[in-house]
C-alpha cells in the first residue's frame, strides 16, 4: 500500500540527484587544474545545499527504499557511465579503486567502532596483514581468490588473538593493544627478511579464473579490472554491514557499546560480541587489504603505518561513526582531496586531525548521521492515511 | 503463596576499607512486593549491584529457588531469572524504544550470524513476534507509548523513560524485578500512577516476586507486603509497614529521633 | 663483566623507568579525575622536547653561556609551555565533549596528538629529521664502590623521581592535591561541596602535561636527540605502565613505569635484535593485563553503578 505513493516528482529527483552526483564525482577525478577543482567544488557545494533543502537526498533514500531494483541498476549503470567515460585514465581509475578499497576497510571499522564501541587503531597494520599474505601466498602459486580470502582470514586470527584478553579486562584495553600493535608491526615487518624488510616484497599481477589483471581491459586501462573487482567486493561487504545492522546482532553491538553494565544485566556476553566484531572487521580489512596489496603488485611496511591507520578511522568519523553509506564520500574526500590538491599534500594529516577534531567537537555524527535501526524495509509507524 | 523465591543469606560487600553492606539477611516469597528502603548510602543499591553480579560479594550467599547464585557473572543472573531497572537510568538513549525493550528479552532472540544475515524472513518473524510482545507490555503502563514504539528514548519524558526501563526489566518474564527508586523524579501524581501499573503487572503475574527501592513511605505503605529497612549497611528492622513504622531503630535512622 | 652489565642495563633500565613512570603518572592523574585516557600525552612529552630545544636555542643565541642556568631557564619553559598546552587541550577539546560518549574523546585526543606530531615535523625548522638536544648535563661519570656511573644519568634518575614525589605531596598536602583526589573519589560530590571543577580539571591537566614536557627534556638530555615521533612510542608505554600499575595510583604509574623497563632490559640482553626488546615487553604486559585486570595496585573498586 506504501509502494502506490511513490510520486513522479520523488522518482526524478531522486535520479536528478544521482546523476548529479555522479557527475561530481567525474568532474573531480578528472579535473586538471586547480582552478578546475574549485569551480567543481563550488558547484558541488552549491548542489548540495539546494538538494538538501528541496529533500532531495530524502527522495533518494525512499526510492531506493521502494524501488530497490531500479534504484541498484541505476548505480550500476551510472558506474558503468563513470568507467567508459576514465577508462584511459590509469591513475583516476587507480584512485577509484583505492577508494573503494578504503572504503571497504572503512566498513570493517564501522562494525568494531561503529557498532560494538571497539576501539582499532591499527586498521592499516590489519591492511597490511591481509597484503602480505596475499603476497607471500600469490608467490607461491595459490589461486588468487584464495590467497585474498586467506589474507582475510589471517588477519581475523590475528586480531583475535590480540583481542583475547579482553575477556577479563575492561575500557581502554583494545585501544591500547592495537596501538602497540600497530607500532610493532611495522617494526617486524622492516627486520623481517622473508618478508622483504624494509624494501618490501613484489606481488605478481592477479588472475582470477582466467582473467588475467595486468592486461588491458575493453582497450582501456588494466585497472579497470581491479576497479570491477573492488566494487564487486564492497557491494558485497557493505551489504553484509547493512544487514548486520539491521538484525539481532546489530542491536547487541550497539547495547555493547553503549552500556556494558546494563547490556551484562540483560544477558548481552560483552567479550563474546566484541571479539566478534573484530573478527569479522579484521576480515573485511584483510581482504580490502588483500586486492590493494595486488593492485599496487609491491608492497612494503611503510604502506601500512600507523599514520595511515589513522587515515581509516579519520574517514570514519568524518563519515559518521556507525554509518557505513557516510564512509564512502569521506573516503573520496580523504583520499582524493590531496591527490588533487598536491599542495595540501605535505600537510594532509594536519589538516585531517584539525578536521576530525572539529567534527568531534561541533558535528559529532560527521556527515551523515546514522538514522535508527530499520529491521526491514516496510519497519516504522504505521502510515496513517487521510 | 508462601513459596521462597530468594534466599539472601548474610550478604557482605566491601569496598576497600568500606563495608557498604554487612551481613543482611532476608527472604522474597513468590507474589510477594518487598520494600527496601534506608537512608541515602545506606546499601540499598550495592544490594542490588551484588545480587545482580555486579558486585561480588565478598561474604554471603544468594539462593534464588534452589540455584545458588553468588558470584556468578550478570549475564547468569539474568538468564536464572533476575531483571532489574537501575537508580540513575540506563537506557541507550541514542536507540529506538522498541530497541530498548528488546535488549531486556536477549534469551528469546536468536544470535547466531548465518541466521542474522540469511534467513531474512524467519528474522523478520522474530522481530514482528518481538514488536508485538513490545506492544503489549507498553500498553499497560502508557498505551501512548505504544505509538512512540519507533521514536529514539531521547524525545521521551523522564517518567516515560522509567517506564520504558521497567518494561524492559518485565519483558523477559522474570522471576524476580529489582526496581531501584523507580518514582525517582516523578510528581507524586505519577508515582500513585506507577505503582496502580505495578500492583497490576503483581496481580496478573501471581509468581513474580519485586523487590522496591522507594523514599516515600506512603507508596511503601499502599504497595509493599513487607519491608526490609538498612541503615549503614545493616538490616535494622524487617517486617509490614505497620511493624517497622512502630521500630525504634527505624525512627531514629530517619528522623534522627533518639 | 658483572660490571660492564651493571653500567650497561642497570642505569639504563633506571633512566627509562623514570621516564616511563613520569610519562605514566600522567596518564593515571587525567584518569583519576575524568575517566579519560589522554592519547596526545606522549606527544606533550616530545613537543615538551622540542621546546627545550627551542628555548635553549634562544638562549645561545641571546649569549647566555652558563650551562646551569641554560638548563634551569629550559626546563622551566618546557614545563610551564606544555602544562599550558595541556590546560588548554583540557578546556577546548576534553571538556566540551564531557557528555558525549567516552569514545569520542578518545578519539579527540588521539588527534590532538597527531595534530601536534604533524605540526612539529612540519613547522619546527628541519623538524622531520632527528634533531640533536645540547648536552646540559656534565658529562662526568662518578665511581660507586667498583663501578663507574654517568653523573647525567643519576641526575635524571633523582631529578625525575624528584619530580613525582613533588607531584605526590602535591597532591597529598595541598588545598589543590586535595581537590583533586576529591574529584578522583566522587565527581559529583565533590562539585555539591563546591569544588570547581573546571577549574581542577585544568590543573590537573597542566600537572600532567608539566610532568611530561619533564619527561621530554630528560629523554632529550638522555639521549641527546630529540625527534618528532618519538611521543608515540612513549605515550603508549606510559600508557601501559599506567594500566598495568592500576590506572589511578601514583605509586601503581611509578611501579608500572619502572617494571616496564625492567622487562625492556631484560628483553635487551635476551634478544640479539634490539626491536624485539619492546615486543617482549608488550607481551608481558599484555599477560600481567589479562591476570590482573584491573592492575597491580588499584586504588578503584568497580565502577559505580
Ligand atoms: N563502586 C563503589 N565503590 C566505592 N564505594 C561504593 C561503591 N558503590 C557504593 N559505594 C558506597 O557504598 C555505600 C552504599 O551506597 P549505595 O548502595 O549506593 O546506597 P543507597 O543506594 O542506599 O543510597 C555508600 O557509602 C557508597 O559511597
Ligand atoms: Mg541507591
Amino acid at each position: 500500500m506504501m509502494h502506490s505513493n511513490l510520486k513522479i516528482s520523488t522518482i526524478l529527483t531522486a535520479v536528478l540527484t544521482m546523476g548529479a552526483m555522479a557527475v561530481f564525482f567525474i568532474s573531480f577525478l578528472l579535473a586538471e587544474t586547480e582552478i578546475s577543482l574549485l569551480i567543481t567544488v563550488a558547484l558541488g557545494i552549491g548542489f548540495f545545499i539546494f538538494a538538501k533543502n528541496q529533500s532531495y537526498f530524502e527522495n533518494m533514500i525512499i526510492f531506493s527504499n521502494q524501488r530497490p531494483v531500479f534504484f541498484h541498476g541505476l548505480i550500476i549503470i551510472i558506474i558503468s557511465l563513470i568507467l567508459s567515460i576514465c577508462k584511459h585514465e590509469h591513475f583516476a581509475l587507480f584512485m577509484i579503486a583505492s577508494v573503494t578499497l578504503y572504503a571497504t576497510a572503512c566498513f570493517g571499522l564501522t562494525l568494531q567502532l561503529g557498532y560494538a564501541g571497539l576501539t582499532n587503531f591499527a586498521g592499516a597494520a590489519f591492511l597490511g596483514i591481509g597484503g602480505y599474505t596475499v603476497a607471500i601466498l600469490a608467490n607461491n602459486n595459490v589461486p588468487i581468490i584464495l590467497s585474498v580470502l586467506f589474507g582475510g582470514i589471517t588477519a581475523s586470527l590475528i586480531g583475535s588473538l590480540l583481542i583475547l584478553p579482553i575477556l577479563r579486562t575492561r575500557g581502554h584495553y583494545a585501544a591500547l593493544v592495537t596501538i602497540a600493535f600497530s607500532l610493532l608491526f611495522k617494526t617486524f615487518l622492516e627486520l623481517n627478511e622473508f618478508l622483504g624488510g624494509p624494501q618490501g616484497i613484489k606481488i605478481p599481477p592477479m588472475n582470477l579464473f582466467g582473467w588475467s589483471f595486468s592486461e588491458p581491459v575493453l582497450g582501456g586501462s588494466f585497472y579497470i579490472s581491479y576497479v570491477i573487482l573492488s566494487l564487486i567486493v564492497m557491494g558485497v561487504v557493505l551489504g553484509i554491514t547493512r544487514l548486520v545492522e539491521k538484525s539481532w546482532l546489530g542491536l547487541h553491538f550497539d547495547s555493547v557499546r553503549i552500556d556494558e553494565v546494563a547490556s551484562s544485566c540483560f544477558g548481552i556476553n560483552i567479550a563474546f560480541w566484541k571479539i566478534t566484531a573484530f573478527t569479522i572487521g579484521n576480515f573485511f580489512i584483510g581482504i580490502s587489504g588483500g586486492i590493494y596489496a595486488n593492485m599496487l603488485g609491491h608492497i612494503a611496511p611503510t604502506n601500512f603505518t600507523f599514520g595511515d591507520s589513522l587515515i581509516l578511522i579519520s574517514i570514519v568519523i568524518l563519515g559518521g561513526i556507525g554509518n557505513p553509506i557516510g564512509v564512502l564520500p569521506a573516503a573520496f574526500l580523504i583520499l582524493v582531496l590531496p591527490e588533487k590538491l598536491q599542495f595540501i599534500q605535505e600537510y594532509r594529516l594536519l589538516l585531517f586531525s584539525i578536521l576530525v577534531i572539529l567534527v568531534l567537537i561541533y558535528r559529532p555524527d560527521g556527515l551523515l548521521n546514522r538514522p535508527l535501526r530499520k529491521f526491514y524495509k516496510e519497519w516504522g509507524p504505521p502510515f496513517i492515511g487521510k | 503463596m508462601e513459596n521462597k523465591l530468594l534466599d539472601v543469606t548474610n550478604l557482605t560487600v566491601e569496598f576497600g576499607g568500606l563495608t557498604a553492606l554487612s551481613g543482611l539477611d532476608f527472604q522474597l516469597r513468590e507474589g510477594e512486593l518487598l520494600g527496601l528502603i534506608g537512608p541515602n548510602g545506606s546499601g540499598k543499591t550495592t544490594c542490588f549491584n551484588a545480587i545482580t553480579g555486579i558486585y561480588k560479594p565478598s561474604k554471603g550467599s544468594v539462593v534464588l529457588l534452589t540455584k545458588d547464585i553468588t558470584g556468578l557473572n550478570s549475564q547468569k543472573i539474568y538468564k536464572s531469572g533476575i531483571t532489574r531497572t537501575f537508580q540513575r537510568l540506563r537506557l541507550a538513549v541514542g536507540l529506538s524504544v522498541f530497541d530498548n525493550l528488546v535488549i531486556g528479552d536477549t534469551v528469546d532472540l536468536n544470535t547466531s550470524v548465518l541466521f542474522n544475515l540469511l534467513k531474512r524472513k524467519a528474522l523478520r518473524k522474530q522481530v514482528d513476534y518481538q514488536l508485538n510482545k513490545v506492544k503489549n507490555i507498553l500498553k499497560i503502563f502508557n498505551p501512548d507509548l505504544v505509538n512512540a514504539i519507533y521514536e529514539p528514548i531521547s524525545k521521551l519524558t523522564m517518567i516515560d523513560r522509567r517506564r520504558v526501563e521497567v518494561c524492559r526489566a518485565l519483558i523477559s518474564r522474570p522471576r524476580v524485578l529489582l526496581l531501584d527508586e523507580p518514582s525517582a523524579g516523578m510528581t507524586s501524581e505519577e508515582t500513585r500512577e506507577f505503582m496502580d501499573d505495578l500492583l497490576e503487572i503483581k496481580k496478573k503475574t501471581p509468581s513474580l516476586g519485586i523487590i522496591l527501592i522507594e523514599h516515600e513511605m506512603s507508596v511503601i505503605q499502599r504497595v509493599t507486603d513487607r519491608c526490609v529497612v538498612l541503615n549503614y549497611g545493616k538490616k535494622i528492622a524487617e517486617g509490614t509497614y505497620k511493624a517497622i513504622s512502630c521500630s525504634r531503630d527505624v525512627r531514629v535512622a530517619y528522623l534522627g529521633e533518639d | 663483566m658483572i660490571l660492564d652489565f651493571l653500567d650497561q642495563y642497570l642505569v639504563n633500565g633506571l633512566v627509562l623507568g623514570v621516564i616511563y613512570a613520569m610519562v605514566a603518572v600522567g596518564f593515571t592523574l587525567f584518569f583519576g579525575v575524568l575517566n579519560i585516557i589522554k592519547f596526545s600525552h606522549g606527544d606533550v612529552l616530545m613537543a615538551g622536547g622540542f621546546a627545550a630545544l627551542l628555548a635553549h636555542q634562544t638562549l645561545t643565541s641571546l649569549g647566555s653561556e652558563l650551562t646551569i642556568f641554560n638548563l634551569i631557564v629550559t626546563i622551566i619553559f618546557a614545563v610551564l609551555s606544555m602544562g599550558l598546552l595541556g590546560a588548554l587541550a583540557a578546556r577546548f577539546l576534553v571538556l566540551p565533549l564531557k557528555a558525549a560518549p567516552p569514545l569520542n574523546t578518545l578519539l579527540i585526543t588521539l588527534m590532538l596528538g597527531l595534530a601536534i606530531r604533524e605540526a612539529v615535523r612540519l613547522f619546527y625548522p628541519n623538524g622531520s629529521n632527528p634533531k640533536p638536544f645540547p648536552r646540559l648535563l656534565p658529562d662526568t661519570s662518578t665511581t660507586l664502590q667498583t663501578f663507574q656511573i654517568r653523573t647525567d644519568s643519576l641526575i635524571i634518575i633523582f631529578g625525575g623521581l624528584g619530580a613525582i614525589l613533588f607531584l605526590h605531596l602535591l597532591i597529598k598536602n595541598t588545598r589543590l592535591g586535595l581537590a583533586i583526589r576529591a574529584i578522583a573519589q566522587d565527581s559529583e560530590t565533590a562539585r555539591l561541596m563546591g569544588i570547581n571543577f573546571r577549574k581542577i580539571v585544568l590543573g590537573t591537566f597542566a600537572l600532567g602535561s608539566g610532568l611530561a614536557a619533564l619527561a621530554g627534556v630528560a629523554n632529550g638530555l638522555y639521549y641527546n636527540e630529540v625527534n618528532f615521533s618519538m611521543g608515540l612510542f612513549l605515550g603508549v608505554v606510559g600508557f601501559s605502565s599506567a594500566v598495568v600499575g592500576g590506572l589511578g595510583s601514583i605509586l601503581g604509574a611509578i611501579i608500572g613505569g619502572f617494571l616496564f623497563a625492567l622487562l625492556q632490559t631484560l628483553g635487551a640482553i635476551w634478544f640479539t635484535v634490539p626491536a624485539y626488546k619492546d615486543v617482549f615487553a608488550f607481551i608481558i604486559i599484555i599477560v600481567i593485563m589479562a591476570c590482573r585486570p584491573t592492575g597491580l595496585l588499584s586504588e578503584s573498586s568497580s565502577d559505580r553503578v
